[in-house]
């Protein structure tokens, strides 16, 4: 089953060197989902912490994604390779209290990937859910990262 | 600064069963230099706490504070008025912190979510590494500011001891001998002469031994 239709609310953190274009074009699918996905652009993946991460779960996000530059092609050089070790450190975290680490997936972006933001996170959608709601979710009434 | 790490989750949430209000009180020192006990600290770990009781389906309140020093009551008063809205208090400062918050409020209970560790300095981003035993008669001044004491696994104070290669520590391989490091300092300042003279042992009843050590400075005391 894809994420769409296991109902997941995705949380999408992205630097936005990936999308010069980000702000228009994520919009359609914020549209299209409303609050069941949010996009989170940041200068550089780099600027992302642990924080944030954990937040965003407990908000209510069923999945967190940081989706990042190729390793090597960082513009602030190694932005991406420490964004890698924070999100590992929130995985760890959130296992420590029996949530499963793969809530929050890093991807670097590669080179078949699309350039638009949308069309990169449409692509992640239609992937195979590999969890489902949220026990944080689902056992709390929260609004999904209201603005 | 004083180094810490944060206990295990497991651990935490065992002595926080009883509880349902807690008041979760980080330290803008030194743990938040360590990143153990700061305000992201305080987030992180307060997140993770709420999250569990979703999961578990059980109803907690915990609110996030972080204060500037956890070990001066001046700052501790801060939490005057808040803290006994709250059952219990997880404290992120360090040992003497958790004391210092404990004494401010006697009928709180407070409990620890860090290790204490060690005296240290942040050595790059990411490591930090002990440097003081604070022990009470410091001899910086003779081995070129490179304390024996705490960074030569074996505390010599007349070293070295014969066993570092290639100005690595014996005991140690990822350590560098610290007797390595006082004759290249004293040589860089001109110190050798320092090197000539034998050093009686330590005074440790300065450390330990007598209970807690105490620092009095009356031109600091106020007459109350
Ligand atoms: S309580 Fe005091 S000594 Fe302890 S970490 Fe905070 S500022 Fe440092
Ligand atoms: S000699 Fe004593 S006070 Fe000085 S740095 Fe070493 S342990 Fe600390």
């Amino acid at each position: 089953m894809d994420q769409r239709t296991a109902g997941l609310n995705i949380a999408i953190f992205f630097c936005q060197q990936l999308d010069v274009n980000q702000d228009k074009n994520r919009r359609s699918l914020e549209k299209e989902l409303g609050p069941r996905i949010r996009f989170f652009p940041l200068p550089c993946s780099g600027r992302i912490d642990p924080l944030h991460l954990l937040r965003a779960l407990e908000s209510g996000a069923d999945m967190v994604y940081l989706i990042a530059c190729p390793e090597g092609a960082c513009r602030y050089r190694e932005g991406n390779l420490r964004a890698k070790k924070r999100v590992r450190y929130a995985q760890q975290l959130i296992e420590e209290i029996g949530l499963e680490g793969v809530r929050i997936e890093m991807i670097n972006r590669t080179a078949e990937m699309p350039d638009d933001i949308d069309a990169i996170a449409r692509e992640l959608l239609a992937r195979d859910a590999k969890v489902s709601i949220s026990p944080v979710r689902s056992n709390a009434i929260l609004s999904f990262m209201q603005k | 600064m004083i180094t810490a790490e944060r206990k295990p989750m497991a651990e935490i949430k065992a002595m926080l069963a009883p509880y349902r209000k807690i008041l979760v009180v980080g330290c803008g020192t030194c743990v938040a230099e360590c990143a153990s006990g700061g305000e992201k600290e305080v987030g992180l770990l307060a997140s993770a706490l709420r999250m569990d009781a979703q999961i578990e389906g059980r109803t907690i309140e915990v609110r996030e504070m972080t204060i500037d020093r956890q070990c001066v009551y001046e700052f501790i008063d801060k939490l005057t008025g808040v803290a006994d809205r709250y059952e219990v208090i997880l404290s992120l400062g360090c040992g003497a912190g958790v004391q210092a918050v404990a004494e401010a409020f006697p009928k709180m209970l407070v409990i620890p979510a860090l290790n204490t560790t060690f005296i240290g300095e942040t050595k790059e981003p990411g490591l930090w590494v002990e440097n003081c035993r604070a022990c009470g008669d410091c001899k910086l001044g003779y081995f070129a500011a490179v304390c024996p004491v705490t960074r030569c696994a074996k505390g010599l104070y007349n070293g070295p001891c014969g066993g570092s290669k290639n100005g690595v520590c014996e005991v140690d391989p990822d350590t560098p001998c610290a007797w390595q490091l006082i004759v290249e300092r004293l040589e860089n300042t001109g110190r050798n002469d320092l090197l000539e003279a034998i050093y009686p042992p330590a005074d440790w009843s300065r450390q330990q031994g007598k209970g807690p050590r105490k620092i009095a400075r009356e031109d600091q005391r106020s007459e109350s």
